[in-house]
């Protein structure tokens, strides 16, 4: 099935065009050892996960036994094999802001979001995860929406945030 | 910058001429923070409103507007540095940004009220000099943070920048460099501490051609964020450290490894590295030497244990970042093979410093055998979260409170965290510990990579355990069996231990597992992942105990062991929510009746208590605590006046056995309601006139009419209590033939004696002790009062002593206390009513002598002034005199109240066991004295304590004795009250208290009738419905 993948040329599957950017990645890297991580990286932002079909296609292109690019996959947690939704939110469970009330921000994003830790509304819009520390320890606590970092966020001001959405 | 190459001096020097004449034709410059917690506070914004205000005013070619790295105040962010004044704005946004250019900028005037305001001296203080935050530092890794812009390479050569790296490259040897590290005593600042230039010497001395240096840049620690400031403010240090570092080895290639939560540090130091390249700085023979050195960066992806230097290495390598054994070593065999280095971000920022300015330069900072700066990252429940850089040595008490400007909201200050979750806590006994490597490895914590913790009373220590074996468990990588299954079971015994199903055996059983994973683990984060474990049971065993023999959590956190955190710091545990309930269903005397269950002082408490429930309460997370202890006296009131309503106590049958208490105080009445209602006889023995103790004679009519406590002591009585008055045991009565005529005997005599200031002059006339002059007032004894009277004192009794003094008739009062008025243990209302009613508060002053005016009478008192210094014991700052500063004060008479003492006539120390200071030593929670049968509480066997605390002694003592005699130890507390189930599932808004009615102080100054009037109704049941319902589930 890889090898179709590999040469495909049309636009009958789905997902060409993030194959194809992969593939640039990939060959953006050849000639840098051990670029794996930074590939896999690039690879889940531009497919959005990294399932089987993405994972049989990069082994394909990098010369690496599948059972190699899963393992790393299956090690790091910023790797995902199932969908993630389009934003994420990551409460930080750092010390100072578990210290500060972090506990009480995921019970109530469990009951905002009607998901549990991990999870992805049924909507598709947000992942739910636990960061560890996110390095704000100054503002805590806070919480993460993909790259931006709310900081002093209170159970009140999660609705607001949340809105923004 | 122009895309020039840098080969030589005079190059570099060129760059930094056109770099400082360009600044030198603004007139003010406005340097913004950019660092990480000021972006997220959105600074940008910030930037911008700066930026187009300057613009409408025409003075943008004027006014420089620069983006800096971190300044280090996190916790007033966004923040923003004007100069040439220096003045420091914090907090801003936009609007406070167009305010100063307008008044500042172009009015010539700093807005003071946007300036640094410090909370512990009450005053904005404007010049950024001025700030203990940053008097206090030394930067030498932070030295161009807060200060340069982060994003250009030409301000960082303007600052000396690539000076030091080209000095070696072209007229030092790699072993000249690696000479002049060693001598500078600059040790790993990633945590384990080792000797950089021996870590050098032992790359150069490695033998093959490639090799390797690598920057670990993927700070894991949770509460650290030193390093992604250092690479986010100020990124060249860290490339030119790589440079020199790399020289040093005889690498050509280095990677910096960040760890992908860091995106802001991935893309600047990515942008800087990209500029050395266009400089020429980077690449191929640098400054026209031989030396090549290319550098690359590579994203983590969310592992901790990837910082782990042989982990580290393996993820560079795009496999598992799965820990690899030592020997071989990383300088031996490390990425792809070759010999590597590996340093930390802060190491490498250090080192173009010291090659600029010398190993002597760098030395004269730290300890013996710690030399240099380190940057910390303060978080948790200090003031000033931020990062900082001082020398190491530094006290841990200095960066705490000096720097750290103590704890939040004036909570008391438990344990500092240090070294992450390798590391482990700092008690209160250890402030004066210098923070060097070796000082904290003694008491069993590391230095780690700086991450400093703060934790206050509201912290339970068995969580914190548990949290950080929780992290550790999940970051574990699972190849080593001792890490990977033993970390599960400690964390497993942990959250046992938190939910209130702990055993007997489970502290031996982690203290064993925890040396086991130490001896037996593979690498670093297995080996010290018991830390926290062993540090906690080694500081704090008793609050680990206290989960599994009592199911008690005093700081209120583990949810499974109490119903809320109120009714978990009430000593005699009240189910606050429920009286809270049902005051907001409009039932006062089912509420009063509750509280009777656990409480037979309800309108005395309500009047005097200390609320320590307050201090936990939810609620003042949104506003303001909810008033427990207000309404507490509101439905005792109301019970009062409705007395048909209240239903008399159920009593049992009498069982034949009877108890005898000495002194009718709080506790001895408490513990004889509940003896009584169980069927016991019981027959209280007091030596004073009236019952009650300090109840009654201790606390003025204005705070505790006598109507109250008498009507709760008629209710005792109902109960079948015998309060034998006038009967002083060892005088009226022989202990000895208490104990033959009873089966059981309860001690609850308090702490009557005032303890002696013990200078001249203490027996002069005219000197008074509080709790005798407030005895004297109220048993209606004349006491002579003249015109100025002085308090000597801070706690209840003193305040009491100083509003008492009003009432009868003293113009001027004034209160001398040896602290600040914030450290008075008063109740914060008091000292406020009191200053009300006129009375002058002298914060920092102590009594030296009294002075005889003549014939014996007391004329003035010689005072000295007082400051605070090093920490004691307790945690507290000590209070010293300061040489010199003695004044006199003219005063008529003055009281002395500066705490209580117990003395025991009727019992001999040969008999039973005393503490050094008077009181009975007791078993903790049978409270039995070391004589048989003979059980003692309240103040007699804790020292001068709170009500409240003897209210449950008392009540546990009933336990202890029913017991002791036979029986199960259930008291009766009558009917069980149904509580209504309705919670408010609305929005939180946020509304401070509903107020009570008081006197005015005009009102209140010259009688004793009660200052407090009381709640209306409907004001009582609002603040009840602001009850957050921490119970609910």
């Amino acid at each position: 099935m890889s090898d179709k993948l590999a040469d495909c040329t049309c636009c009958c599957c789905e997902n060409c065009k993030e194959f194809d950017e992969i593939s640039n990645i990939i060959d953006l890297y050849k000639g840098k050892e051990g670029s794996l991580i930074q590939v896999l990286h690039s690879a889940q932002n531009i497919y959005g996960h990294l399932p089987l079909e993405v994972q049989e296609f990069i082994a394909e292109k990098m010369d690496l036994p599948l059972s190699e690019v899963s393992s790393v996959i299956s090690f790091y947690s910023f790797f995902s094999t199932v969908p993630r939704g389009l934003h994420t939110i990551r409460v930080c469970m750092g010390t100072a802001c578990y210290v500060r009330g972090g506990k009480n921000l995921v019970e109530r994003l469990k009951e905002l979001l009607d998901i549990e830790i991990g999870g992805t509304t049924q909507d598709g819009k947000f992942t739910f995860e636990i960061a560890r520390c996110i390095g704000a320890c100054g503002l805590a606590p806070a919480i993460m929406i993909d790259d931006v970092v709310y900081k002093q966020v209170t159970e009140n001001k999660l609705e607001s945030i949340l809105s923004k959405y | 910058m122009n895309e020039i190459k840098i080969n030589n001096l005079s190059d570099l020097q060129k760059v930094k001429k056109i770099y400082n004449d360009n600044a030198k034709r603004y007139k003010m410059q406005i340097a913004v923070c950019g660092g990480a917690g000021c972006v997220s506070s959105n600074c940008a914004e910030v930037l911008q409103a700066f930026k187009e205000e300057l613009a409408a005013y025409n003075l943008g070619e004027q006014i420089q507007v620069i983006e800096t790295g971190c300044m280090g105040l996190c916790a007033v962010g966004p923040v923003a540095i004007v100069s040439p004044e220096r003045i420091f704005y914090t907090k801003l946004d936009a609007e406070a940004a167009k305010e100063i250019v307008a008044k500042h900028i172009v009015g010539g005037n700093p807005v003071i009220d946007y300036t640094y305001y410090d909370e512990t001296l009450n005053k904005h203080i404007p010049c950024v000099d001025d700030i203990s935050f940053f008097k206090e530092q030394v930067k030498i890794a932070l030295r161009n943070c807060g200060i340069i812009e982060h994003a250009s390479i030409d301000a960082y050569i303007s600052r000396d920048g690539y000076k030091a790296a080209l000095d070696c490259l072209t007229s030092k040897s790699s072993q000249d460099v690696i000479d002049e590290v060693k001598k500078s005593g600059l040790k790993g600042r990633g945590g384990a501490g080792f000797p950089t230039g021996i870590k050098f010497q032992s790359g150069y001395n490695a033998k093959g051609k490639d090799k390797y240096l690598v920057c670990n840049a993927d700070e894991g620690d949770p509460g650290a964020f030193m390093d992604r400031s250092i690479l986010e403010g100020d990124p060249h240090t860290v490339i030119e450290g790589m440079l020199i570092a790399g020289y040093a080895i005889g690498a050509k290639k280095g990677y910096v490894y960040i760890r992908a939560e860091y995106p802001i540090a991935v893309e600047r130091l990515g942008n800087a590295i990209s500029n050395a390249y266009k400089y020429g700085l980077l690449g191929e023979g640098i400054f026209g030497s031989e030396f090549s050195f290319d550098l690359e960066l590579r994203i983590g992806a969310g592992a901790f244990v990837c910082g782990e230097e042989t982990a580290l290495m393996q993820s560079i390598e795009g496999k598992r970042g799965e820990p690899q054994q030592k020997p071989p070593f990383p300088f031996q065999k490390g990425l792809f093979g070759k010999p590597t280095i590996i340093d930390n971000v802060e190491t490498l920022a250090n080192v173009p410093a010291i090659m600029l300015k010398g190993s002597a330069w760098h030395a004269q900072y730290g300890t013996e055998t710690s030399k240099g700066t380190k940057v910390f990252a303060l978080a948790g429940d200090v003031v000033n979260t931020g990062i900082i850089e001082v020398p190491i040595g530094t006290t841990i008490g200095d960066i705490l409170f000096k720097i750290g400007g103590g704890m939040r909201n004036k909570k008391k200050f438990k344990a500092v965290q240090i070294g992450g979750p390798s590391g482990g806590c700092i008690t209160q006994e250890n402030l004066n510990t210098p923070a060097d490597y070796e000082s904290l490895a003694k008491l069993g914590a590391i230095m780690g990579s700086g991450g400093f913790i703060a934790m206050t009373e509201d912290t339970c220590m068995v969580d914190t355990a548990r949290f950080f074996m929780d992290f550790i468990k999940d970051e574990s990588c699972g190849k080593c069996l001792p890490c990977r299954i033993g970390t599960k079971r400690m964390l497993e015994i942990l959250e046992r231990i938190t939910s209130g199903c702990g055993q007997e055996g489970d502290l031996e059983l982690l203290e064993e597992l925890s040396i086991t994973i130490k001896d037996t683990a593979m690498c670093g984060l297995g080996q010290t992942a018991p830390n926290p474990v062993l540090s906690t049971l080694a500081n704090f065993r008793k609050e680990y105990e206290e989960h599994i023999k009592q199911g008690y959590c005093r700081a209120g956190v583990c949810g499974d062991l109490f119903i809320s955190p109120c009714e978990n710091a009430c000593p005699a545990n009240i189910n606050v929510p429920g009286y809270l309930s049902l005051i907001a269903a409009g039932r006062f005397v089912d509420a009063y009746n509750l509280i009777r269950q656990e409480n037979p002082f309800p309108a005395i408490c309500g009047r005097i208590c200390t609320r320590p429930c307050e201090l936990k309460c939810r609620r003042s997370t949104v506003d303001e605590a909810v008033a427990i202890c207000d309404l507490k006296r509101f439905v005792a009131d109301y019970a009062f006046k409705n007395e048909k309503t209240s239903k008399s106590d159920i009593v049992f049958p009498k069982n034949g056995k009877s108890v005898a208490i000495i002194g009718a105080g709080a506790s001895g009445l408490t513990c004889a309601y509940y003896l009584a209602r169980i069927g016991y006889t019981v027959d209280v023995y007091e030596s004073h006139s009236i019952a009650g103790g300090v109840l009654a004679f201790g606390i003025p009519e204005y705070r505790l009419p006598k109507k109250v406590l008498e009507h709760e002591i008629e209710l005792i009585k109902d109960a079948g209590v015998n309060i034998l008055l006038n009967k002083e045991v060892g005088k009226d009565i022989d202990f000895k033939t208490l104990r033959m005529s009873y089966d059981s005997i309860y001690i609850a005599t308090g702490t009557q004696y005032p303890i002696k200031v013990n200078i001249p002059g203490e027996d002069l006339q005219g000197v008074y002790h509080g709790i005798n002059f407030l005895k004297d007032t109220n048993f209606e004894k004349p006491v002579a009062l003249g015109k100025t009277v002085a308090v000597i004192g801070g706690g209840n009794t003193a305040i009491d002593s100083a509003r008492t003094a009003v009432r009868l008739g003293a113009e001027k009062v004034i209160i001398l206390y040896r602290r600040t008025i914030d450290a008075m243990p008063a109740y914060i209302t008091e000292i406020d009513e009191a200053l009300e009613e006129g009375i002058e508060i002298m914060e920092l002053v102590a009594p030296v002598r009294f002075v005889d005016g003549s014939a014996g009478k007391l004329s003035k008192i010689e005072c000295v002034k007082m400051q605070l210094g090093d920490f004691d014991k307790s945690g507290r700052r000590r209070s010293i005199e300061v040489p010199g500063s003695n004044f006199f004060l003219d005063v008529d008479n003055v009281i002395i109240a500066i705490s209580q003492y117990s003395d025991l006539p009727f019992i001999s120390k040969d008999e039973i066991a005393l503490t050094s200071w008077g009181t009975f030593v007791v078993e903790d929670q049978t409270l039995a004295t070391t004589m048989e049968g003979v059980f003692a509480g309240g103040d007699v066997a804790r020292g001068p304590d709170t009500v409240i605390r003897a209210i449950a002694d008392g009540k546990a003592a009933a336990v202890s004795i029913d017991k002791y005699l036979g029986g199960k130890g259930k008291l009766n507390k009558g009917a069980a009250i149904s509580i209504p189930d309705t919670f408010d599932e609305d929005e939180v808004v946020s509304l401070k208290r509903f107020p009570q009615e008081l006197l005015s102080p005009e009102e209140r100054k010259d009688n004793f009738d009660e200052v407090v009037i009381g709640y209306h109704k409907l004001n009582a049941m609002a603040e009840a419905m602001r009850c957050l319902h921490c119970d609910r589930r």
